[in-house]
């Protein structure tokens, strides 16, 4: 499957490398020094979407620095969540301030614009990148994150709100809670909850026992 | 009559406690006595064996739609075949020989390098390679926590079912760590070992350690010949107590070196070594002897047959093959699936976790357990062939490295050339932690070194390391396949029993009887014996009633 996958890609790619050799922002995907951009749109328009409703424009920086010092976080992004129109075309220029790569990817794009649903910008460390893609006409929230291995965990997780949105995804940082979280707890918490039952129950017995009357 | 209504009632249920008990559980010494009286009890059918699960095991040898095994030549490298079913992108195996900085863009792309991944440089000696070889690292977790899902995340199986938290270095590839957004299965790039790593003695080599994980880790050159400190005066060690800061998350940091000295090395995390290096941040690192013209393949992803090998190699072997014996504990791999907070990973790692207490319970092979070792650590040849094997055992234990069907010659030790008289065929070594061996394996059939061709095992001997937590066949056995007995899938013709149960991960689970493929009805799982447990119901039953009765008898009494 990893490897149908990636000689499509791959065939994709070099297709769509040969048609476009020579152009700047074209779809596919271009691998330079600095990073990669992946399935950039600036034309073509969704279903439902008559004429771009606007341009655009965020620059988000990404790495350690951006985590903020929040507690348990690792690395993040200078914003989590980006709000934009429907229909509009976004541009996003990627810098990454740390020394190794960082991504930023949305997910759950229609798949007859965007190939396995994606629009993808890579940056190699310290290197900016950016890319431009066009949004849905529905009201929607996308994710987006950094998919190298437990970036996304660690912090670099946001979300695309078009329009109004549909609600906000888990475990956006800085933006919702995680969908599991830890119990910040000594374990003798447990014992703790147990004696307050019992505690609440005597008292709760002895007062009924002196509101009876004899 | 009055009596029998007191009395009546509790001694019927006495009765009834008594009748019910199960004879098995009389006292032996009455048992003998009826058995004499009576003679013995008369045949009670044991349970039938509980009929086979219906399992769904895996496919053996997944198909190879892209020629993966091929050979070919690829930007004018000729990419050796790879004959076990599941090889390495040749792609990127031209891309480490030729330099991400030299192949085709078509070529880089194919394989999924970024353009810095390995870059080669100028043939400082003028003998037709390049000798400055910058490689790039970067560290990734497999089978880790998520703040959303249930399951390991970045998915990684060393074995059906089996997926312990790991840590790897990894090349640099562009795109995601899994394959698509759906899956969460680790992309072919990301996996246990962390790739074996070649360059020439002589050359001017950078690694650079991009610290891609979210705790410090340093990069260590054991073995090979460094410098203390770089040329521009940063520690080039990897200790953090004795040379240098850890290069910490987000941040990178290049080691420098130019060895002298050729052998079979190896390279590893210095930083909280003892859990550092046992999640998997542990790689081969080889200092091939240099010879004109001499293009490396510089990095082998998952160790296994090294498809471009290096002059001195062609000059004695016909094939290559990197093994990497590791193996792991599970109550360490399980700590970072735990949480997701790295603080508390750290302090259950760091703090919690006594290594002092360990036992390990997976046993790897290039970072497959058994059966996934024959699908990609088969070592097939033919007669006559001599192979060589670059062997190091990078577990908390010592192996005892054994081949069926051959005796092979050890000819170096950790890098080192043993002298001639040193070097007598044998067919168990003895490999200490972090230690390594070159081995020289013949295909000559002299009843010596090899006694024929066939499927023959190979395998630590030490029988932990034959199993996966107990379960066997597991852990690090993989075997010798000559010609004949693969097939064109590159999966073995073996003759023995089927594999079904052991591509399951019930059968890792121990939810399997061992033999259950072949002998289900005679050493199947016996079901259960209803009779005995309504017995014992009844007798509860019975003996409760009689503790009420004798309860209210007491209450009586006193009142």
């Amino acid at each position: 499957m990893q490897r149908l996958l990636l000689l499509y890609l791959c065939c994709a790619l070099t297709a769509a490398q040969a048609q476009h050799a020579g152009h700047e922002g074209h779809d596919g995907m271009q691998v330079t020094a600095t990073g990669v951009v992946m399935n950039e749109n600036r034309e073509r328009l969704p279903n439902g979407c008559d004429q771009i409703s606007g341009d655009e424009k965020f620059v988000i920086h990404a790495g350690r620095d951006y985590a903020n010092n929040m507690p348990g976080v690792i690395y993040g992004m200078s914003q989590h969540e980006v709000r934009v129109r429907p229909c509009s075309r976004v541009t996003i220029e990627f810098i990454n301030e740390d020394e190794t790569r960082h991504q930023w990817m949305v997910h759950g794009l229609p798949k007859y614009l965007y190939p396995a649903g994606m629009f993808h910008i890579e940056a190699m460390g310290g290197q900016r990148q950016s890319g431009t893609f066009i949004v849905p006409a529905e009201d929607r929230n996308y994710l987006i994150h950094c998919d190298m291995a437990q970036h996304m965990e660690k912090g670099m997780r946001g979300q695309l709100v078009v329009g109004s949105g549909s609600g906000d995804l888990w475990a956006v940082t800085g933006i919702s809670d995680a969908f599991r979280r830890s119990a910040y707890l000594p374990r003798i918490s447990a014992l703790l909850v147990i004696l307050v039952v019992v505690v609440a129950f005597l008292l709760s017995s002895a007062a009924r026992r002196r509101a009876r009357p004899e | 009559m009055n009596w029998l209504r007191r009395h009546g009632l509790w001694i019927a249920v006495l009765l009834v406690a008594i009748v019910a008990w199960p004879p098995q559980y009389y006292p032996e010494g009455l048992r003998i006595t009826l058995t004499r009286w009576f003679g013995a009890d008369s045949y009670r059918s044991l349970p039938e064996s509980k009929p086979s699960a219906t399992l769904q095991p895996e496919v053996f040898c997944p198909p190879d739609p892209s020629g993966w095994r091929n050979a070919q030549t690829i930007d004018g490298v000729d990419v050796a075949e790879s004959k076990p079913c599941v090889a390495d992108n040749p792609y990127a195996v031209a891309a480490f020989v030729r330099g991400t900085n030299n192949v085709s863009q078509q070529t880089l792309l194919a394989s999924g390098l970024t353009a810095d991944a390995v870059e080669k440089g100028r043939d400082l000696d003028g003998d037709g390679d390049p000798d400055e070889i910058h490689i790039r690292l970067e560290v990734a977790e497999l089978n880790g926590s998520s703040p959303i899902d249930a399951g390991p995340v970045t998915r990684y199986a060393i074995a059906p079912g089996v997926e312990p938290g790991l840590w790897v270095f990894s090349p640099k590839f562009v795109g995601m760590a899994v394959e698509n957004f759906e899956s969460q299965q680790a992309r072919y790039s990301l996996r246990l070992p962390s790739p074996a790593i070649r360059i020439e003695q002589g050359d001017v080599v950078t690694v650079t350690l991009e610290n891609s994980h979210y705790m410090p880790h340093t990069l260590h050159l054991h073995g090979a010949d460094h410098g203390f400190i770089t040329a521009d005066g940063q520690g080039n060690d990897g200790v953090p107590a004795t040379s240098e800061m850890p290069v910490m998350p987000g941040s990178a940091r290049s080691y420098e070196l130019t060895p002298r000295v050729a052998g079979t090395m190896y390279y590893h995390c210095h930083v909280q070594p003892h859990v550092h290096v046992m999640m998997g941040l542990q790689g081969l690192f080889i200092v091939e002897e240099n010879r004109p013209d001499n293009w490396l393949q510089t990095m082998n992803i998952g160790a296994g047959l090294v498809r471009v090998p290096s002059q001195a190699s062609r000059e004695s072997y016909s094939q290559e093959y990197d093994l990497h014996y590791l193996d792991l504990d599970q109550q360490l791999s399980e700590r970072i699936q735990k949480s997701n907070d790295p603080r508390l990973v750290t302090q259950s790692m760091h703090r919690d976790y006594d290594i002092t207490d360990s036992t390990s319970d997976y046993f790897t092979l290039n970072g497959r357990s058994f059966p996934y070792t024959f699908r990609e650590s088969l070592i097939v040849a033919d007669k006559d062939e001599t192979v060589r094997l670059r062997v190091v055992n990078g577990g908390a234990k010592g192996i005892a490295l054994h081949t069926h069907g051959h005796k092979f010659t050890v000819t170096h030790r950790d890098g080192v050339p043993l002298p001639e008289a040193a070097r007598a065929p044998q067919d168990v070594v003895w490999l200490a932690t972090s230690q390594r061996a070159d081995i020289a394996l013949s295909f000559v059939n002299d009843g010596l070194h090899a006694y024929g061709r066939g499927i023959w095992p190979y395998h630590d001997h030490q029988n932990n390391g034959v199993t996966t937590d107990g379960i066997g066949p597991g852990g690090n056995i993989s075997a010798i396949v000559y010609d004949e007995f693969l097939g064109d899938d590159g999966w073995p013709e073996t003759r023995g029993v089927s594999w079904d149960n052991y591509f399951t991960a019930e059968y890792y689970r121990r939810e399997v009887p061992v033999w259950d493929s072949y002998a289900p009805r005679l050493l199947g799982e016996p079901g259960m014996d209803g009779s005995l447990l309504l017995r014992l119901l009844l007798t509860g039953a019975a003996v409760g009633w009689l503790a009420a009765l004798g309860f209210g008898a007491v209450r009586r009494h006193r009142g």
